[in-house]
């Protein structure tokens, strides 16, 4: 039988109403983000990673700490006069680009690496790190050279130039993709892949307290960088930024950053800042 | 909102795979799902004492753990024990514990939904166990069941969109990795959404047809 | 080992507790949203109106055919790109799940209501009561006594499908605890730690789900 009830099309239209209000009040439309509606808000929202020990981690405090993360509250500080105004939000190498396209995040400064197809996308700023990549295998591996990798798995973060890397130049080797980066660590522990390919500099601070493992390749790729990225069509950020990280290279800013956040975890691979760090062209 | 075509095109070849893996896997879940289901209620109904309440123990921890966390605890947590099971027995196992419980629960139903006097009037007739079960039970059990075990296979096909969390090549996975290597977030998801229309309406409609055939039986009963 | 993880997990429950207040309020939000608008749909899914009962069916049908999951990225990066907005990882789980939520208790609703007997209704008629009178003494009862068990297996599910969230980058007690497996490498523990937390959340509602449908046996 059927229940005749012909009236509740109005409080059914009605709820779904107040569902699309709730919805439309939890979000905010996003202009072309000006520094004035950045001000307006009171608060600089960077994204970064939280699980790439030293660039972008959390503390035992549940803070986030790191090296993007240390420019990220000088940044916040030099627009807002606070570092304490910076949100940061963690994200995955995977959805960085579309954490920009979804208006999420003002800048991300997640170890972000500028490729052309990265750069159609979202606007990269002036750099402030240099980037290679690397693979690395355990210390017992018969594995030697990028050669040896035929036939077995390699072990890749999602959106990283690692991985674009191997899919575009080595179609023929296996790959285990996860999408955080400590998944794609544990996963080489546990020995699910013969090696695991990332950033060259990852790779030494991760070996460094890891030590059961060695480095087969080391500058792989293109000689990249890595820069803060905003999205596309941002101009009036995208300059600010470049603005800042060129006062903060003048100023040192990033030797003092590397001393204090990233020295300790490379231990003896990397013996002169000026190979990690792009210097002011003076 | 500009749709770049040609990235469809050129993709739909890995759509192509993940769907079909999808669908191996979903099939697999479902099979390993029924069995544990039919074997659940077989061993709930032996003359064992602490039959009922292992397999009553196993429906209510598997019912009340989510599917993501059973897949992390078996993929990362297990290896510290030695235990290294691939991405693919990880995500098989998992969906079959999740689906295991949720089959047994619905076949209950269906079996406790025949009436003792069917039973009793099989007996009297002398009809041996096997043919009671064969020709009054289970008819009548699969019938009141069917709906329930139905749901729970579409249940099973949507889960699978879970095991990308570790690194099985599924459709979410693939479709996660072409945003994080091509930037084009709303064609892949489209993509996306269009896979799983075409894998779960055929089966959630050829069900519906299932029921539909065996409930006209019981119109005359 | 196992002390080793009881102290691991006493020392970062601060972490982890404030995980599952996010973890929960998301839930309890998505509940209550989800609950309501599954009742006011599921007597859509009855009008006399064909155009309403195709919406509500659509709507049902969306929701039934599509994985939550896919749901999620779509209202957390499709939608914010598609029309320029921003839309927050808590606002999309919420968003999502009461619509998810919604669609499967509409169905729920619509079967209460369409498995009390026409008798019921003829009755109440012939004994005079008043339409307001017949739904509220005699019908909403029923259909309460109908509903009740599966809602309460629906809010099971619903929190369980809450660990979802933390797929769109909401800091969960899921999320949590990866962060701390990410300082201390210690997954087997957090993990089993996720595993009996939400059994202990759910488990409750499971054997009030089975006590109901004892208590009222359809």
């Amino acid at each position: 039988m059927k229940i005749q009830r012909q009236n509740f099309f109005l409080p059914t239209l009605a709820l779904f109403g107040a569902l699309a209000l709730l919805t439309y009040l939890g979000c905010t439309k996003k202009t072309a983000d000006s520094l004035s509606s950045i001000r307006a808000r009171g608060e600089l929202v960077i994204g970064v990673f939280g699980d790439k020990p030293p660039f972008g981690y959390i503390d035992q405090a549940g803070r986030n700490v790191g090296f993007d993360v240390a420019l990220a509250r000088e940044l916040g500080r030099a627009l807002l006069g606070d570092e304490k105004k910076v949100k940061f939000v963690t994200l995955e190498a995977a959805n960085r680009v579309a954490f920009l396209q979804a208006n999420k995040v003002d800048i991300i400064l997640a170890n972000f690496t500028n490729t052309p197809e990265r750069a159609q996308v979202v606007d990269f700023a002036e750099p402030y790190m240099r980037a290679a990549l690397g693979v690395i295998v355990p210390n017992d591996s018969p594995l030697k050279t990028l050669a040896d990798l035929k036939g077995h798995t390699l072990v890749v973060d999602k959106g990283t130039t690692a991985e674009s890397y191997f899919v575009k130049n080595y179609p023929d080797i296996e790959l285990l993709r996860f999408d955080q980066n400590t998944e794609a660590f544990q996963a080489l522990k546990d020995r699910r892949g013969a090696a695991l390919s990332h950033d060259n500099m990852l790779l030494f601070a991760w070996n460094n307290g890891n030590p059961g493992f060695r480095l087969i390749e080391s500058n792989l790729g293109n000689a990249d960088v890595i820069a803060p990225a905003v999205k596309k069509g941002n101009t009036e950020l995208l300059q600010w930024t470049n603005e800042q990280i060129v006062r903060l290279r003048k100023e040192g800013f990033f030797r003092r950053a590397y001393e204090s956040e990233l020295r300790p975890h490379f231990g003896s691979s990397i013996k002169d800042p000026s190979t990690v760090l792009v210097e002011p062209s003076t | 909102m500009v749709f770049d075509l040609s990235f469809l095109t050129r993709h739909l070849p890995d759509f192509e795979r993940a769907l079909l893996l999808t669908v191996g896997l979903g099939v697999a879940a479902i099979v390993g799902s029924l069995v544990v289901g039919l074997l659940g209620n077989a061993f709930r109904n032996l003359p064992l004492p602490g039959a009922r309440l292992a397999v009553r123990s196993y429906v209510e921890l598997a019912r009340n753990t989510p599917l993501l966390v059973q897949l992390f605890f078996l993929y990362f947590g297990l290896p510290s024990l030695g235990i290294h099971w691939s991405g693919l027995t990880c995500a098989i196992l998992g969906l079959t514990f999740l689906g295991g419980s949720y089959m047994i629960e619905s076949i209950r139903a269906g079996l406790d939904a025949v009436k003792k006097e069917q039973i009793e009037a099989g007996l009297s007739l002398g009809l041996s166990r096997f043919q009671l079960v064969r020709h009054v039970i289970l008819p009548q059990a699969l019938a009141t069941a069917l709906p329930g075990v139905a749901a729970n296979c579409i249940f099973l096909l949507k889960e699978t969109s879970i095991v990308g969390i570790i690194a099985v090549p599924d459709l979410m996975h693939l479709t996660l990795g072409l945003i994080g290597l091509y930037y084009k977030t709303y064609e892949s998801l489209l993509l996306l959404t269009l896979a799983y229309l075409l894998m779960i309406l055929p089966a959630s409609w050829a069900l519906a047809r299932l029921e539909r055939r065996l409930r006209y039986g019981r119109q005359f009963a | 080992m196992v002390d080793n993880s009881l102290e691991l997990l006493l020392k970062n429950l601060p972490l982890l507790l404030d995980g599952l207040i996010s973890t929960l309020t998301i839930a309890l939000a998505s509940v209550i949203l989800g609950l309501l608008l599954g009742c006011v749909v599921g007597i859509a899914h009855l009008s006399r109106s064909s155009a309403v009962r195709t919406a509500a069916k659509i709507y049902l049908e969306a929701f039934r055919i599509i994985p939550v999951i896919v749901w999620l990225f779509v209202a957390f990066f499709a939608i914010p790109i598609a029309f320029n907005l921003t839309i927050s990882g808590e606002t999309a789980a919420i968003l999502i799940l009461s619509l998810w939520g919604g669609a499967e208790m509409s169905d729920l609703v619509r079967g209460a209501l369409t498995s009390i007997p026409v008798a019921q209704f003829e009755a109440g008629r012939a004994l005079g009561l008043s339409e307001i009178q017949l739904y509220r003494q005699i019908i909403i009862p029923q259909a309460i006594r109908r509903l009740l068990p599966g809602a309460v297996n629906l809010i099971t599910r619903m929190i369980k499908t809450t660990s979802l969230v933390v797929l769109v980058g909401v800091v969960d007690v899921v999320k949590r605890a990866q962060q701390i497996i990410e300082r201390t490498h210690e997954a087997l523990p957090l993990y089993a730690f996720l595993f009996v937390l939400f059994f202990i959340l759910c488990y409750p509602l499971s054997l009030l789900s089975r006590w109901l449908e004892r208590k009222w046996p359809t």
